[in-house]
């Protein structure tokens, strides 16, 4: 029961910390609205060859320019936003931390409430992004779009904190700006890669739940289960492995 | 002068002294610039909407990697060093000094990273006018740069800062980068920080020209964020009349 108190205490106060930043939760929700909407209003209505699965099958099909950039350009939002949001989460954390191990706090308390911090965040931002593309593009399986935007969220919103706690600020900065650009930006765009995937590009972890948005938002069936497991398999290993950076942290702070 | 001298070598000594950072900052134009160049390749050229030649696709890539490597360097730097600039001001700098060698780090440090940046360049496409390209990639470098300083200087925290800076990079590229996907741009789109550097670099890699008017914008931009810079700067290193946080 202390145990859980003491974890409900440390999340109450990191969201708390975070919900009082007027200026960050302002820009939570005003960054992803009016990149997003932009994207949508600029981008070309026409119609062009998106490869994706279709009954098994990987077929080409042909698709209205502005869904498929819907489908990038979402999911690149919030990845982005999870990824700094868990980079900051870890920078921040190397300083406060350790003062809660000293206080008599356990790792795994710390680490509980910080996880939980982050995966609020991303859920604001999944929100925030879908909400907003909904007015402009309905994916044809929504859930299971959202399902696939969560995975890959909160996977890089993980990255993000094993990269602060590998790389300094700015090196981490660059990182977490650069990775999700050329990884759901441009090596799972199905606008610019049209043939099957260098093997290279499938390690990515943009590459299995790109394929499920790609798969639920343009086409009428669930063909890329398999890939939403591959995805969320991909965000247990990085879970755990930043869970046992933290824990390394925490500990040693 | 001898503030500045100091000032400016103590600021390159701390980024070079960071060798992640210098590694980083060779490493990451080659794969922002060959990873933009074949992917944007790979677009299907359809009746509206045109393909993007491969050389096309590493010059944009070669202008996005200077602007948000430069950027994010000034955010970086301002914010980082907010405390320590503050207390130099108490004992005696005049914070348009401070500035002055934050700034003229971040120029320097700019210059280089353009410089591997048009290495990439050189070494994987045909370039008409190199010495243009180079000037026109540190302009644009530059500009960014001294936007991160803005930003910096507005902004108290890396993580809401960097967020700004990374989605007006992300809106900027997609929008001042010809790019076939978007149709109906709109006109405010030339006030963005890209869209005149990245004008001049296309004339000067495919054509070996470039058009003044350009040149005098960026010209103008720099002058009216340096401007900006100085006075927000200013407002928040002042220390009399009141508690200094």
């Amino acid at each position: 029961m202390v145990s859980v108190n003491r974890t409900a205490t440390a999340f109450g106060i990191g969201l708390r910390e975070h919900a009082r930043n007027y200026v960050l939760v302002a820009l939570l929700v005003v960054l992803p609205v009016s990149f997003i909407t932009l994207a949508f209003a600029v981008t070309q209505d026409v119609q062009m060859p998106v490869r994706t699965v279709v009954d098994g099958e990987t077929t080409t099909v042909m698709r209205g320019m502005p869904e498929v950039h819907g489908v990038i350009m979402t999911p690149i939002t919030s990845s982005f936003i999870a990824g700094l949001a868990g980079l900051f989460l870890m920078r921040e954390a190397r300083d406060t931390d350790g003062r809660l191990a000293v206080v008599g706090y356990r790792a795994r308390q710390v680490i509980a409430a910080r996880f939980g911090v982050l995966a609020v965040i991303t859920l604001v931002v999944v929100a925030v992004s879908v909400g907003v593309m909904l007015i402009d593009f309905q994916p044809e399986q929504l859930w299971w779009f959202i399902a696939a935007m969560l995975v890959l969220s909160v996977t890089y919103g993980l990255i993000g904190m094993l990269v602060g706690a590998a790389f300094n600020r700015l090196a981490g900065l660059w990182i977490m700006l650069i990775l999700p650009m050329i990884d759901i930006g441009l090596f799972q765009d199905p606008l610019f890669v049209q043939s099957e995937p260098e093997w290279w590009m499938k390690l990515f972890p943009g590459y299995h739940p790109v394929r499920v948005m790609v798969d639920t938002g343009l086409t009428t069936d669930l063909d890329t289960a398999a890939s939403l497991g591959w995805g969320a398999g991909y965000l247990l290993v990085v879970g755990l492995l930043a869970v046992w950076v933290y824990y390394r942290g925490t500990r040693t702070t | 002068m001898n503030r500045f001298v100091v000032g400016v070598r103590a600021n390159l000594q701390t980024f070079v002294r960071t060798p992640l950072n210098v590694v980083l900052a060779l490493v990451l134009p080659l794969v922002v610039i060959e990873g933009w160049g074949q992917a944007m390749a790979g677009l299907p050229s359809m009746p509206t909407v045109e393909g993007i030649p491969l050389d096309l696709g590493r010059l944009l890539g070669a202008i996005f990697g200077v602007a948000i490597i430069t950027g994010l360097m000034g955010l970086v730097q301002m914010i980082s060093a907010r405390e320590a600039d503050r207390r130099l001001v108490q004992t005696g700098y005049a914070p348009r000094t401070l500035l002055a060698t934050r700034l003229a780090t971040l120029a320097g440090v700019t210059i280089v990273v353009a410089g591997v940046n048009f290495g990439v360049l050189w070494l994987t496409i045909d370039v008409e006018a190199p010495l243009f390209v180079f000037a026109f990639l540190a302009l644009a470098g530059v500009v960014y740069a001294f936007l991160g300083a803005l930003v910096g200087a507005v902004l108290p925290r890396l993580f809401e800062g960097s967020l700004v800076v990374v989605f007006l990079a992300m809106m900027d590229v997609f929008l001042s980068g010809d790019s076939p996907l978007a149709a109906d741009v709109p006109d405010f789109v030339q006030y963005f920080p890209l869209y005149h550097p990245k004008e001049l670099l296309q004339s000067a890699a495919f054509d070996g020209t470039f058009a003044a008017g350009d040149l005098a914008f960026v010209g103008g931009y720099l002058l009216v964020l340096l401007v900006l810079v100085t006075a927000v700067f200013g407002a928040t290193m002042r220390t009399a009349g009141g508690w200094s946080a």
